[in-house]
């Protein structure tokens, strides 16, 4: 048994003892204590499994800012779980064995635990990982490849080669897009009653729309080219989910204040007396901003990216407003403020697929962005999506923060 | 062994320990305070015991192979150990405040544990 999986197997039965805890448990506070846990289990769970930008996301939202916005809910519930007469519901208990029974079964294909000959280490990892950004070989700067330059064929391309084809292919016009495309789809009908294998076969023909050094990959962190790029539009309808949720928050719960009417003076909790919490409040809320800051602009090259990097900023503000009261944070980032930005971080995200498509590409192809150096336009367009994400989580959960507390005021 | 695997070694034995008198006091002392106090013991101490071990090894063998630790894990561990040692008493500061706050009486001599 080798280390990893033994770090794994004590992490897991923690995580299993966490999981029935929660649901086992009857005060309310410590069910949400216990959610923040297992967040944190999960994460290091993560961590071991070397998937780092999953980890940071788990440990920033689920035990981070989600903890923080559950004990914000119970402040207007109860703390004790309501007892309930507990009978056993037979067929909704067949219908979760039954569910829990298929999704094991569903892993029985997958490949083993940390397999070397997985297809993920084989197919596009150790090209995608061996990326630099936007770089041509032996070319300064980022340059379109010579006139008459053909990419060869074979899956192991020197890197370089790679990058010029793709560059090459950004600067293909719309009209052979379309018949590649066109092509492409025939191909893949062709290809895919032959299974996989035939299907990568296919990857290196140059005709076909999905050859095989694209995956649309300048970007180190393969993580955020999957995310940003691969399933751009997923993302973007994420954030819209998270935009949604907020709104319909301050739908819901927002007062409408009279004219002249103010946040009342002080707040519930006797917190901003604190002279220690209000001095490491003050000391650390600088380097919270910057670290969230970072993280938001360091995502296509780290771990890291808009929803953490958003949260993280988020929890810098909610400190701020729990230490010096709502009244303070409303001074410093007022409601209409937050309102607005969280609007402009969804429409920054669409707007560059527009913007793209008005540059004569499909929605969200980020070559498209600067036709001078196609291959800028991957890191640019990720950092700008990234941006856009992280506006509006960190608004949404501000807005969040401020709904939950305002209804405690009343 | 090197003079750091050495230090490495009591240090990360000294914060084992306080961490398992941490937790052996969480369990077994009478009020809230109290067990806030031996957690608080865990967090502050043990760690930065644990942290500033683990900073001086300089090599990491992985199936018989030796890797050279990179110097920025080390800084990076020596941070963690700094903003944990700032951060985790303010919290047991915060949480002690909070529990005054909301009327928790502290435990005497002679009465039952709570």
């Amino acid at each position: 048994m080798s280390e990893v999986l033994m770090i794994d197997s004590v992490l897991l039965l923690l995580v299993a003892a966490t999981a029935i805890a929660v649901v086992e448990v009857r005060s309310l506070y410590a069910a949400a204590m216990l959610s923040g846990i297992y967040s944190l289990l999960m994460a290091l769970v993560w961590v071991n499994m070397h998937s780092m930008d999953v980890a940071f996301t788990e440990a920033a939202v689920g035990g981070g800012i989600s903890t923080i916005l559950l004990i914000g809910t119970l402040v207007h519930t109860e703390r004790e779980e309501k007892k309930r007469k507990t009978r056993v519901n037979w067929g909704a208990l067949l219908v979760t064995a039954m569910t829990g029974a298929a999704l094991i079964y569903g892993t029985l294909d997958m490949p083993r635990f940390g397999d070397p000959n997985a297809p993920i280490h084989n197919l596009r990892v150790p090209e995608m990982v061996n990326q630099t950004v936007g770089m041509t070989a032996g070319a300064k700067g980022k340059q379109p490849p010579p006139v008459g330059w053909t990419p060869r064929q074979n899956l192991e391309l020197p890197l370089g080669h790679k990058q010029a084809y793709a560059m090459q292919r950004a600067h293909a016009t719309n009209e052979a897009r379309l018949k590649e495309a066109g092509e492409g789809h025939g191909g893949h009908g062709g290809q895919k009653a032959d299974g996989h294998g035939a299907e990568h076969e296919a990857g290196h023909d140059d005709a076909h729309a999905h050859p095989a050094g694209d995956f649309n990959g300048h970007v180190p962190n393969t993580v955020t080219s999957l995310l940003a790029a691969y399933r751009g539009y997923d993302t973007m309808f994420e954030t819209a989910v998270i935009f949604t949720a907020g709104a319909s928050l301050i739908l819901l719960l927002r007062r409408r204040r009279r004219p002249g009417e103010n946040l009342p003076k002080q707040q519930s909790a006797n917190l901003t007396d604190q002279v220690i919490l209000r001095v490491m409040c003050k000391l650390f809320i600088p380097f919270i901003l910057i670290f969230g800051l970072y993280v938001i602009s360091h995502g296509e090259i780290g771990p890291g990216g808009g929803f953490q990097g958003g949260v993280i900023l988020a929890t810098a503000f909610i400190l701020y407003g729990l230490i010096f009261g709502r009244p303070e944070l409303h001074r410093v980032l007022p409601e209409r403020l937050t309102d607005i930005l969280a609007v402009l971080g969804v429409l920054l995200y669409s707007g560059v697929g527009v913007f793209t498509m008005l540059r004569g590409g499909k929605f969200l192809d980020y070559a498209f962005l600067n036709p001078a150096s196609p291959g800028d336009g991957e890191p640019l367009g990720m950092t700008l999506v990234e941006w856009g994400v992280g506006i509006t989580v960190c608004t949404v959960m501000i807005t969040i923060f401020n709904q939950l507390a305002e209804e405690e005021s009343k | 062994m090197a003079w750091n695997e050495i230090v490495c070694a009591v240090l990360l034995v000294v914060g084992v320990l306080i961490s398992l008198t941490g937790s052996l006091g969480l369990l077994r002392f009478p009020d809230f305070y109290s067990r806030l106090h031996t957690a608080g013991k865990t967090d502050s101490l043990a760690q930065l015991c644990i942290f500033v071990g683990l900073a001086l090894i300089d090599q990491v063998t992985v199936d018989g192979v030796a890797y050279p630790v990179d110097p920025l894990i080390r800084i990076k561990l020596i941070m963690v150990a700094l903003l944990l040692f700032f951060t985790a008493p303010t919290a047991t500061h915060a949480i002690t405040k909070a529990a005054m706050l909301d009327g928790v009486m502290p435990w005497k001599k002679g009465e039952p544990p709570k």
